[in-house]
């Protein structure tokens, strides 16, 4: 998605940008994914690379054509690739297969208490610690998205027609309920608090089921796919892409029905392409389709900054560091800064 | 769907099982030397295709939650395309292999109601593979067959070595009577020149202007009920606008199930540019194209590929749109 930059006056550099690293790889940035203080994201060529304070990033040759997903298990990055493989990438670059399904694609990655699970067209692929042989989840349809609950007891498994929750009980043994919902649904969280299970679906709306009744409601009203949502301050807000702004639902109290989103307005008037969820505060970076990304408060429109201005080429990936040091944002041009996000007085 | 050269054409291949499908697939990856091509395949396709990018689907036929029942979509493409749009290499064109017994239209409606796939990919054309011994048994027993010949652009009538003249005159008429725009193109072995079937750009509006249906007189005599046939009307007086959305839309809300195709020329009254547009079941890609050319008479040409024609007065209805 290229942005009309006509309209644009040109723009001095943002101090993020003084103060950081630019690279232009030219290879498009398809995810991210925060491991301790380090972000290792991936590409479009099927490299993945690892940003450090203090240290370069060389590519590391992981997958044949695309890396579809990132996650981490540990100190360790998970990937998946359209040449079919799942991987276990250490942060010096070893790099292990964990699965090999060939032709089909692996479309999600994610681990839960040494754990490694990935899916592959309809079933999600579990290898518990110790186990060569995975167990298979198998679904009616293409997964959209899997997800873990913050205790790592339930499996959330989005796809068509609505998501399949997989909870284990205590003799460890996996069963499966079934919320249903007309539609494709594609990725899926679950609230940090565990109430609630969030999809983005592929008409333009969201989806959500409050757990405890199974109570559920669409959050519609966008003008494109909601690509990228998070929930910001625990479960206070549910930050979502999609939109001109950066619409923010509120979780807290009995959850969104009949409630108004807060929506973050920004300059320039482009489609919100990626939220990230900036730790610990209620705010939350935001990546728009010409590039520029925003820091703003949510229940303080006015106390945005700007992090980086336009570079033509959609968000794709925003992480910041565990320590809060650091901050990476990639987009569809290969264009990626990787900065500090304090004052080095201020540190 | 807008045009633009970044847009990489997707080719789409169907035709049922055996009747050379895989051959004229093999034939493009290894004639096109230096390009780059990905092939989407279904899991129970004829297998040795000869290409470093082959990707697995699955045919899913999802039906989009928007209260229209016959929108509905391919959800593995969906998936596919958007991932190898991510690609750091560019791709020159993607491949799409269906299965022997696949509608075509979920594929066709992908283009249309998927914002990033529309955005980033543009439906080429519908290559439809045909075996000239057994089209006829397959158009009489299978819904798809039919299918598969109406939402062909191209149709490459193959193995005719196998048939004698009559019975491929037969086989003609009978893919006309279905489908009076596609071009045939009879082969053996597939044997075809590639820029007969890759870069046409048959979905775009620019190329309903070149649209001139090959009418055939036959008569109606032995159609059945649900037998896909054509039909075509021409005015040479100009349409009043708002009769004519108020009848097409409704036509196609109630009877787009049945419609499969349409395309038209529209000269309306006090516009000054012709209306193109071109559908596939209740989905439309319309626009304004520019002036009519100058000395040429204008007129507008309408044309329905379906089921039932015959029970929606279209005839009478596309009548009553035209000016008082």
């Amino acid at each position: 998605m290229k942005a009309d930059t006509s309209q644009f006056p040109e723009l001095d550099k943002t101090k993020f940008e003084q103060r950081g690293t630019e690279f232009k790889l030219g290879i498009p940035v398809t995810n991210a994914v925060t491991v301790g203080n380090s972000i290792a994201v991936g590409f479009g060529d099927g490299t993945v690379r690892i940003f450090t304070s203090g240290k370069s990033s060389e590519p590391i040759k992981a997958h044949k054509g695309i890396v579809l997903c990132i996650s981490k298990d540990g100190d360790n990055i998970l990937t998946g690739g359209d040449d079919g493989r799942f991987l276990k990438i250490s942060l010096d670059g070893k790099i292990s297969e964990i699965g090999n399904f060939g032709t089909r694609w692996v479309d999600h990655v994610t681990a839960n208490n040494g754990s490694l699970v990935c899916s592959s067209g309809n079933i999600v692929y579990l290898w518990s610690p110790n186990h060569k042989e995975p167990k298979l989840f198998e679904h009616n349809s293409t997964i959209g998205g899997i997800a873990f609950d913050a205790k790592g007891r339930r499996l959330a498994v989005s796809r068509y027609g609505g998501v399949t929750l997989w909870k284990k009980d205590y003799s460890n043994k996996w069963n499966s309920s079934e919320l249903n919902w007309k539609g494709s649904h594609n990725k899926v969280i679950f609230s940090p608090d565990g109430k609630y299970l969030v999809t983005s679906m592929q008409e333009n709306q969201l989806h959500f089921w409050r757990l405890k009744d199974k109570i559920d409601s669409a959050m519609s009203g966008y003008g494109a796919k909601i690509k990228s949502f998070a929930f910001v301050d625990d479960s206070k807000y549910l930050a979502t892409s999609g939109a001109k702004e950066a619409v923010c639902w509120p979780f807290d109290g009995d959850g969104p029905v009949g409630r108004e989103p807060i929506c973050l307005p920004y300059v320039g008037n482009k489609l919100v392409t990626f939220v990230e969820p900036f730790p610990n505060e209620n705010a939350i970076l935001t990546g728009l389709s010409d590039g520029s990304v925003f820091l703003s408060e949510i229940e303080k429109a006015s106390n945005t900054i700007i992090i980086r201005s336009f570079t033509e080429f959609e968000v794709s990936a925003i992480a910041v560091t565990k320590d809060c040091s650091h901050l990476l944002i990639g987009d569809m041009g290969g264009n990626i800064l990787w900065t500090s996000i304090w004052d080095e007085e201020k540190k | 769907m807008e045009e633009t050269n970044k847009q990489v054409p997707v080719t789409v291949l169907t035709g049922f099982l055996g009747a050379g499908k895989t051959t004229l697939l093999n034939r493009i990856l290894t004639e096109q030397h230096g390009k780059k091509y990905a092939v989407i395949v279904n899991e129970f396709g004829e297998q040795g295709i000869d290409n470093d990018l082959v990707v697995d689907a699955d045919e899913e036929v999802f039906e989009m939650n928007n209260g229209c029942i016959c929108c509905t979509v391919r959800g593995d493409l969906i998936r596919i395309l958007s991932g190898l749009m991510k690609r750091a290499d560019k791709l020159d064109a993607i491949i799409v292999e269906t299965t022997g017994l696949a509608d075509p239209a979920p594929v066709a409606q992908t283009f249309f109601v998927d914002q990033d796939v529309a955005d980033r990919t543009k439906l080429d054309a519908i290559v439809t593979v045909a075996d000239a011994v057994h089209l006829s048994t397959q158009l009489t027993d299978h819904h798809e067959a039919e299918e598969q010949i109406a939402f062909a652009d191209v149709v490459l009538l193959n193995k005719i070595d196998l048939v004698d003249e009559s019975g491929l005159e037969i086989v003609k008429e009978r893919i006309k009577k279905i489908n009076p725009f596609a071009k045939v193109i009879n082969t053996t072995k597939c044997g075809v020149s590639l820029n007969e079937i890759l870069n046409l750009d048959a979905f775009s509006l620019k190329r309903v202007l070149d649209v001139e249906p090959d009418f055939l007189t036959s008569d109606h005599d032995h159609e059945h009920d649900d037998d896909v046939t054509s039909l075509s009307f021409v005015s040479d007086t100009p349409l009043d606008m708002e009769k004519f959305q108020d009848w097409f839309s409704k036509l196609l809300q109630t009877k787009g199930q049945d419609i499969l195709r349409t395309k038209g020329i529209l000269d309306f009254t006090g516009e000054s540019d012709r209306y193109v547009f071109q559908g596939v079941h209740m989905l439309m890609d319309a626009s304004p194209m520019g002036k009519w050319p100058e000395g040429k008479e204008r007129s507008s040409r309408l044309v329905f590929i379906g089921r039932n024609l015959e029970s929606m007065n279209l005839k009478e209805g596309f009548e009553n749109c035209k000016s008082a």
